[in-house]
């Protein structure tokens, strides 16, 4: 689990990219977000489920989720979000950042990437 | 035991009335959903379990404090930009209307009213340069997850400019009363006495508005710093 001490502050310095991977499959509400990124992260990531909810308000006043109400089967009211365009964009630069920096730590823990600066 | 729950989480959030009608509505969905797929037999349990996978009601309501914080601030840097522009308005209107009405000061007000406007475009561009540098510091900074001591100084920073803007509103607006009544003494009240005094009445209720948002945002950082700190 990733969940506790220094592996817990990680998740949370990266949980608005994980939040807009969460939400890339289409709108959901928080629960749905919650079990999505459960699902795909193959249950690694156990956040408290709290913390999700002020991550996507903060993410909709930047501008990059939308949200509204809509009545669950339930009858229960629930706030559904979406990606925005600018969220979408968001999503993609963070990706092509995490890819660089993975690429990066990957080569420096495992040594197997080409330096680009032979000496 | 989670309509207890989202009643904390909400007594918390009671300063911004629409965050904590809103947070209220979609906890207790995420609750309810929870409990009704959690397998565990008893309907208390699941209760629980779901209430504890969520978290402490503090530490949440605290990050929400923190947005709702940001909202607010960044809309009193909006709102001191328009007022300042209304008040503007107002001026150029009061004055036009003068012109209009060859309303000049009398000779022996004359000297006394040279002093006072000079202070008065001192003290209104003042405002609007500290104002438009705190609406800028305050819109370029970042919100972060949660009231940390460096927001803290970035909300202080903030209102040691609005408070300048204010002072200096507040002399403008002073100013300008003290213009209009000059022209006006003396005067016997007509209907040219509308422009100049509804002018002046907007420009007293904006820098008041003003006033009230700032001191109203000072205090609900006093009572988020002290939910955190709890």
């Amino acid at each position: 689990m990733v969940s506790e001490g220094m592996e817990g502050e990680i998740l949370k310095g990266h949980l608005d990219m994980i939040v807009l991977a969460a939400l890339s499959g289409g709108p959901a509400h928080g629960y749905a977000v919650i079990e999505e990124i459960k699902r795909k992260s193959g249950q690694a990531f156990d956040l408290p489920e709290g913390t999700i909810y002020p991550a996507l308000h903060r993410l909709e006043q930047a501008g990059l989720l939308a949200s509204r109400w809509v009545t669950a089967d339930s009858g229960r009211r629930r706030r559904v979000y979406a990606l925005t365009r600018r969220g979408i964009r968001a999503l993609d630069q963070q990706r092509a950042t995490w890819e660089q920096f993975s690429d990066a730590i990957g080569g420096l823990l495992g040594g197997t990437r080409p330096s680009k600066n032979p000496a | 035991m989670i309509s207890e729950y989202v009643e904390v989480l909400a007594a918390k959030l009671g300063f911004d009335r629409s965050l904590s009608r809103r947070v209220r509505q979609e906890v207790e969905d995420h609750l309810r959903e929870a409990v009704a797929v959690d397998p565990a037999g008893s309907a208390l349990e699941a209760e629980r379990r779901a209430i504890a996978r969520f978290g402490d009601p503090l530490d949440i309501a605290a990050q929400f404090a923190t947005l709702s914080l940001a909202r607010q601030t960044r809309r009193a840097g909006v709102a001191f930009i328009l007022v300042i522009l209304g008040i503007f308005a107002a001026m150029r209107t009061r004055i036009a209307w003068y012109a209009l009405r060859q309303w000049a000061l009398s000779d022996d007000m004359r000297a006394v009213g040279g002093v006072v406007a000079s202070i008065d475009a001192y003290a209104f561009w003042l405002s609007l340069v500290v104002g438009v540098a705190g609406w800028a510091y305050i819109s370029i900074c970042r919100t972060p997850a949660t009231f940390q001591p460096s927001y803290h100084k970035q909300l202080h920073r903030f209102f040691v400019l609005s408070t300048v803007a204010m002072g200096g509103l507040i002399a403008s607006v002073i100013s300008d009363g003290v213009l209009t009544s000059l022209r006006l003494f003396g005067t016997q009240v007509s209907s040219d006495f509308f422009i100049p005094v509804f002018s002046m009445a907007i420009e007293i209720a904006g820098a008041s508005v003003l006033v009230f948002r700032i001191r109203r945002i000072r205090h609900r950082v006093a009572s988020i710093a002290g939910l955190v700190k709890a």
